[in-house]
């Protein structure tokens, strides 16, 4: 790889990987750079969801639904070997019966695969369920991957197609003479391009920010409880409808909510937790305590399994909830491509093909201008 | 349920049992957690029948009158078959979660000692191939004989007492293979040499192994184990090694056990979860960084933590019974002269030191691998597996190739095979230190932890 | 003397035996196969650190045999897997 490829992204996580690709499939020479190892960031502490049923009608799920379908076909494109599985999910309700239905309803009419079920039904679906829970949604369209293995993939298929990978390499300056990206300056050498995109998740603010721009993203604090391997007692994402409001919580205390499922090694994965706590260090154990009782509400079996490992990542977000995909307002050629919270593996291949078209001004499968950075200075 | 402490050791071995009796005697309360069903940690591992105790030990009077001690002494509350799964600082205070229940202080004494260090080989997974430390073990806490022909392998001083007591109990030591050549410990005989007493300690087995026809081979190791018909261990492939432990001729033997061992790794997850200062030596060993006192570095001021034993640096049981005692000591804040103490501890740490330079790990050991070894025990991964990661990945560190292969995410979380991964993809010192973390020390089920009243 | 059960045959040891040293003194050696090649393991540290000498215990899957003590009628198997 020459000094000077056609773009460079900044971040080699699921977001950045996917922004390479698409440009690479374009014919472009691009350079991946991340100061850690492939998917070093919040990718890693991912679970892999890739969901529409959490969405709320808007750009988000006109986004999410395109993103999955695009899963599948980047499956097909690099040869999978990802653990994509359009596994399904199933949402419980904990308020009643009519809350959840007029939820799906409202997503049926946006375009979401949201089925109501009955109890026998929601039983057949996950016969381990608590049967104090009896009201239930399914969504065939919610799928699940290998976050870690995908993005190795897709890397590799960038590699082979031209573009490069740099590893343990800091950027330290993003330099934009009268205000026109021209470069990128690491601890392992500098590189030119007049296309240079921000994929650096929670950190993307100060990744903008050696370019003299802005970008408000911060981190939301979330841990996930992995179980023993166990033979399979859960077959799809299960989640209680509360779920949706916390994600779209500005609050900034915890909010929590059950989100369990099993993986092909046969541990069962337990989450949801979001807390605006800074890049606190250390685990917060009263939060594991929270989340291993909601998980036990759903499944009782649970109370006997052992819990074997707990993790911890910084999901990115925006003030509004919504990823930031666009061109910086005010350094031209600096594109940000970053704070998908916590859909950044279900997001990732559609924000790539909406960034890839924007840049290469072709047309798209939606209007990208809600997800413009602009937005926060303004508009325009 | 909650329970707090003046002070609080973890672990009941030399050094714990130690630091909870000074503490105590100098006029504290102390909590002492330990995870087996009777003291003495792994050095004092007993039946609790005197005559076979004292038979398999080397001196277990000290021991014994120790334990003793400690379960007599009003001030001391010991709970065993505590195992703890998490340990954070709450509010100035440090909260140990264990399944039973929480233990909370603001002294805490960390010596929680250490397990043997194992490096793959083709068929080291197969029943039968073991650690010494678990020949040891069953012989010394439950009279067992693991096997009938054994052979023991590796590197170390630990080789020699644990060959000595199979033989001395009815077992047909086959072969006791040391990697190491027969001089090395004439390179560091100076330092050897100030410490008599565990100079004769080891000629003393030497002594008791030849009275039994059993003779340290050295420059050997098993390089492959192989099974029988019914899966278990029928026969290990031996090498002749040179200096760097590369093959260059090999034989086999017939046995029923290979106990291999190649010296010893401190679990050192609590002190992370702790946010201690951890140190890295040149043979990628993690220790616990400690000050004279045996304290360790920690930012929260309210709260002091120590760590004595093989957790502050591989040392044996006599450096961690002085450590224990300084850190009890110190921790009480007691004016008693620690000099004397303290000058002990000098001379055991240096022996202890030139032992390493004696009994180091050469890289050689990688060169015995084949495609099909297994390096993640508990996730069944094997090196071809890693390989392939590297390859097809451009993964060039440990972490990234635990992430893409499994390797490390089992149930044993990477005790076994972390250190292997570590070596096998030169991680950096910093790297060792940050895969220290576990921030679930042991497994726990969910409904323990989901409990209400938990901090 | 307390008795309990590996397979289905009753093996009598004294109190305070841990499982492991009840079978291997019983001339048992495999405590469970593993989850991806069926393979046999057995104890390998000793001391409740590797979980590889894994049976199953009263129903309850994952208990280290060498560190869990064997208690009056208490039904041990082989794991299979998880």
């Amino acid at each position: 790889m020459s000094q000077s490829p056609d773009a460079i992204v900044i971040g080699a996580g699921i977001v950045g990987a996917t922004s390479a690709l698409a440009l690479t499939n374009a014919g472009l020479k691009v350079l991946v750079i991340d100061r850690g190892q492939i998917a070093s960031g919040t990718t890693s502490a991912g679970e892999g969801n890739i969901l529409v049923s959490d969405k709320e009608p808007g750009p988000e799920l006109d986004l999410a639904l395109r993103s999955r379908d695009a899963w599948f076909e980047l499956a097909d494109d690099v040869g999978g070997g990802f653990e994509l599985e359009a596994k399904g999910g199933v949402v419980v309700s904990s308020s009643g019966a009519e809350s959840l239905r007029t939820l799906t309803a409202k997503q049926r009419e946006s375009g979401i695969d949201a089925r109501d079920i009955s109890s026998s039904e929601l039983w057949e679906l996950e016969p381990h369920l608590s049967r104090s829970i009896n009201v239930g949604a399914y969504y065939p369209q919610d799928a699940q991957c290998q976050p870690m293995l995908a993005t190795a993939r897709v890397l590799q298929a960038v590699k082979q197609r031209g573009g490069d990978v740099v590893t343990g390499s800091e950027v330290l300056a993003i330099e934009n003479p009268r205000g026109v990206v021209s470069s990128v300056v690491t601890s392992r050498g500098s590189y030119s391009a007049p296309v240079v995109i921000n994929a650096a998740g929670t950190w993307a603010g100060a990744i903008a920010r050696l370019a003299g721009a802005e970008l408000p993203i911060a981190p939301r604090r979330g841990f996930i409880l992995v179980s023993v391997p166990t033979p399979h007692r859960i077959f799809h994402k299960v989640y209680s409808s509360d779920y949706v409001a916390n994600v779209a919580s500005g609050d900034a205390d915890l909010q929590s909510s059950a989100v369990v499922e099993g993986t092909q090694s046969g541990t069962i994965l337990i989450g949801a937790s979001r807390e605006r706590v800074g890049f606190k260090e250390g685990i917060d154990y009263s939060v594991v305590r929270i989340l291993a009782r909601q998980a036990i509400e759903l499944f009782p079996f649970l109370a006997s399994v052992q819990l074997m490992r707990v993790y911890r990542g910084f999901r990115p977000y925006a003030p509004d909830h919504l990823p930031v995909i666009g061109q910086d307002p005010i350094i031209k050629g600096l594109w940000h491509n970053a704070g998908h919270e916590g859909a950044g593996i279900g997001l990732a291949p559609a924000s790539a093909q909406l960034l890839a078209d924007t840049i290469l001004d072709r047309h798209s499968f939606m209007n990208a201008a809600p997800f413009f950075p602009s937005r926060f200075f303004g508009g325009k | 349920m909650e329970v707090r402490f003046q002070v609080i050791v973890l672990g009941g071995g030399p050094a714990g049992l130690n630091a909870a009796k000074y503490a105590a005697n100098a006029g504290y309360e102390v909590g002492l957690i330990d995870a087996g069903s009777r003291l003495g940690g792994q050095y004092w591992r007993h039946t609790g029948c005197e005559e076979f105790d004292q038979s398999v030990h080397h001196n277990f009077d000290q021991g014994s009158l120790l334990m003793d001690a400690v379960l007599a002494n009003p001030r001391i509350t010991v709970h065993s078959e505590t195992n703890i799964w998490s340990a954070s600082i709450i509010n100035d205070e440090v909260v140990i979660r264990t399944n039973n229940g929480a233990f909370i202080t603001q002294r805490l004494i960390l010596a929680t000692g250490a397990y043997d260090r194992s490096l793959p080989f083709p068929g080291w997974d197969i029943p039968g191939v073991m650690t010494p430390g678990a020949a040891q073990s069953l012989l010394k806490g439950h009279g067992v004989l693991v096997g009938k022909r054994i052979v023991v392998a590796g590197t170390g001083p630990f080789l020699l007492p644990v060959a000595t007591g199979l033989s001395s109990h009815g077992a047909s030591v086959v072969g006791l293979l040391e990697a190491s050549g027969k001089y090395s410990w004439a390179k560091n005989s100076l330092e050897l040499l100030r410490n008599p007493a565990k100079a004769l300690e080891g000629v003393g087995y030497l002594l008791a192994l030849r009275t039994k026809k059993v003779e340290t081979r050295y420059r050997q190791a098993i390089i492959a184990a192989h099974a029988g018909a019914n899966g278990s261990l029928e026969s290990v492939t031996i090498a002749n090694l040179d200096s760097e432990w590369k093959i260059r001729s090999t034989y086999k033997l017939s046995c029923d056990v290979a106990a291999v061992g190649w010296g010893f790794t401190a679990d050192t997850a609590i002190a992370s979860s702790l946010g201690l200062a951890l140190d890295v030596d040149a043979s990628g060993s993690v220790s616990v960084v400690v000050d004279e006192n045996q304290r360790a570095r920690q930012s929260n001021e309210a709260i002091a933590i120590y760590a004595a034993g093989e957790l502050t640096g591989i040392g044996g049981s006599d450096l961690a019974l002085v450590e224990g005692a300084i850190a009890g000591l110190a921790i009480a804040g007691s004016t008693q002269d620690l000099k004397t103490l303290k000058k002990r501890r000098k001379k055991l740490r240096s022996f202890a030191q030139a032992l390493t330079k004696v009994y180091p790990v050469a890289s050689g050991w990688k060169s015995w691998l084949s495609a099909d070894t297994t390096i993640c025990r508990c996730e069944e991964i094997s090196y071809s597996d890693i390989n392939e990661a590297r390859e097809e990945f451009d993964a060039s560190d440990a972490r990234t190739i635990k992430l893409l292969t499994r390797c490390g995410m089992g149930l044993c979380q990477g005790r076994i095979c972390g250190r292997t991964i570590a070596d096998l993809m030169n991680s950096t010192p910093q790297e060792r230190i940050n895969s220290a973390s576990r921030p679930i020390l042991s497994p726990i089920t969910l409904g323990e932890v989901a409990q209400e009243g938990l901090l | 003397m307390i008795t309990f059960t590996f397979e289905g045959e009753p093996i009598s040891v004294e109190p305070g035996t841990s499982v492991a040293a009840a079978l291997l003194s019983h001339g048992e050696r495999i405590t469970r196969l593993t989850r991806i090649n069926s393979a046999p393991r057995s104890i390998f540290c000793g001391i409740g650190v590797c979980f590889d000498c894994l049976v199953e215990v009263d129903g309850e899957p994952n208990q280290r045999s060498c560190i869990t003590t064997v208690k009056e009628g208490m039904v041990v198997k082989v794991q299979h897997g998880s």
